[in-house]
C-alpha cells in the first residue's frame, strides 16, 4: 500500500515538474529552415535585363500568355499579383505574386510564389515552366 | 448477400466522391497549351502610335462607354482593370428550373443565375525599341452568384460562386472596332 502511494506521488510530482518547463523559445525560431531556402532559390532567377519596367511588362505579358488575370501591378516596387481559374473546373483559384528587383546594373532578379486554392505550390517543376515562359516573353519583348 | 449491397453501396459512394474532386494539376497551369496563342491573338490588337498616355486614356474611356467602372490603373506599365455589375437572369434557365420542378414532383429546386460581375484587364505596352507601336491586350472574364434551391429536403442557401472566361470573339471585335475610332487608328492583328 505504502509502495503504491509513493509511487503515485513519483509520477504526480513528475508531472507536474514537466509542466514547469515550458518549451523555450529557441534561438532559430525565426530563422530560415532548409526547406524555406530550398523553396526561395527555386522561386527565384536573376536575368540579363537592365531596365526594371521592360521586365515588369515582360513578367505581365507571360502571365497574360499563360491566361492570368492581373490583379495589381505596382510599378515603383516591382510588384505584380495575378490570378486564374483552374480550368476546365471553375471553383479552383491559383494565385501568384510575381516580384521584380534589381540586383545589379545589369541583372533583374525575379521571384515568383504561387498559390493554388490559398494553399502554396511548392512543386518546382511548376516554377520552371513558368520561368520558360517569362524567358520566352522578355526575349521576344526584348527584339 | 446483405453484406455484399453494403459493399457495392459503399464502392458507389466512394466513386461518386472522387467525382466531386475534379483532379487540377496546377504544374500544368503554368505551361503554355495550344490555346494559348489563338486567345492571344484574339484578345490583342496593335497600334502605330507614340503616345502612350492617349493610348491607354482612350482605352478607359471606351470601357467606360460600355459601361464598366475603372478600378485600378497604373500608367507605368499600362495596366487597367474595370468591372461591371449586371443581372444575370435566363429565361431559360428559369424555364429549366420549373420544368425540373414540376418533373422531380417538387422535390428539386436547382438554383438559377441571378448575378454576375463582368471584368476586363487591359495591358498596353510599346513593342519596339523605339515605342512607336503599342500592343494592347484585354480580357474579359466574369463571376456568377447563383441564387437558392432545394434538393429534397435539403436547402441550398444562394451565393454559390461560378467564375468563367469571356471567350467571344465577337466581344473582342466590337472593343477594338470602339477603341480604333476613338483614337483614329487602324488596328493591326497579331
Amino acid at each position: 500500500m505504502r509502495r503504491a502511494w509513493r509511487a503515485t506521488l513519483a509520477i504526480a510530482g513528475l508531472l507536474s515538474v514537466q509542466g514547469c518547463t515550458a518549451p523555450q523559445p529557441t534561438q532559430d525560431l525565426l530563422a530560415p529552415t532548409e526547406a524555406q531556402m530550398k523553396m526561395r532559390s527555386f522561386q527565384t532567377r536573376t536575368f540579363d535585363v537592365k531596365d526594371r519596367q521592360l521586365a515588369m511588362r515582360g513578367v505581365i505579358a507571360a502571365l497574360q500568355d499563360l491566361g492570368f488575370i492581373i490583379e495589381r501591378a505596382n510599378e515603383s516596387l516591382g510588384l505584380v499579383t495575378a490570378a486564374r481559374f483552374a480550368e476546365p473546373n471553375y471553383y479552383d483559384v491559383v494565385g501568384i505574386t510575381v516580384t521584380v528587383r534589381q540586383e545589379t546594373e545589369a541583372r533583374m532578379m525575379i521571384r515568383a510564389n504561387a498559390i493554388h486554392n490559398n494553399k502554396p505550390i511548392e512543386d518546382p517543376k511548376v516554377y520552371q515552366n513558368f520561368f520558360a515562359t517569362l524567358e520566352r516573353s522578355l526575349f521576344v519583348t526584348r527584339e | 448477400m446483405r453484406r455484399w449491397g453494403l459493399v457495392a453501396t459503399a464502392l458507389f459512394l466512394s466513386s461518386q466522391l472522387a467525382g466531386c474532386m475534379t483532379p487540377t494539376e496546377p504544374g500544368e497551369l503554368f505551361q503554355l497549351t495550344p490555346e494559348s496563342a489563338i486567345h492571344r491573338a484574339m484578345q490583342t490588337r496593335l497600334f502605330e502610335t507614340t503616345d502612350q498616355t492617349e493610348l491607354l486614356s482612350a482605352s478607359a474611356a471606351v470601357l467606360q462607354d460600355l459601361g464598366f467602372q475603372v478600378e485600378e490603373s497604373v500608367r507605368d506599365v499600362g495596366f487597367l482593370r474595370a468591372t461591371k455589375e449586371r443581372s444575370a437572369r435566363q429565361y431559360g434557365q428559369d424555364i429549366g428550373r420549373f420544368l425540373i420542378f414540376v418533373l422531380s414532383l417538387g422535390h428539386v429546386i436547382i438554383p438559377v443565375d441571378l448575378h454576375q460581375k463582368i471584368a476586363a484587364v487591359l495591358i498596353e505596352r510599346p513593342v519596339n525599341p523605339d515605342a512607336t507601336r503599342h500592343e494592347v491586350r484585354i480580357m474579359f472574364y466574369r463571376v456568377v452568384w447563383k441564387g437558392e434551391g432545394q434538393a429534397d429536403r435539403q436547402y441550398v442557401p444562394p451565393g454559390e460562386q461560378k467564375m468563367e472566361m469571356l471567350r467571344d470573339p465577337v466581344l473582342y471585335q466590337q472593343f477594338f472596332a470602339k477603341l480604333s475610332k476613338a483614337v483614329f487608328l487602324e488596328p493591326f492583328t497579331l
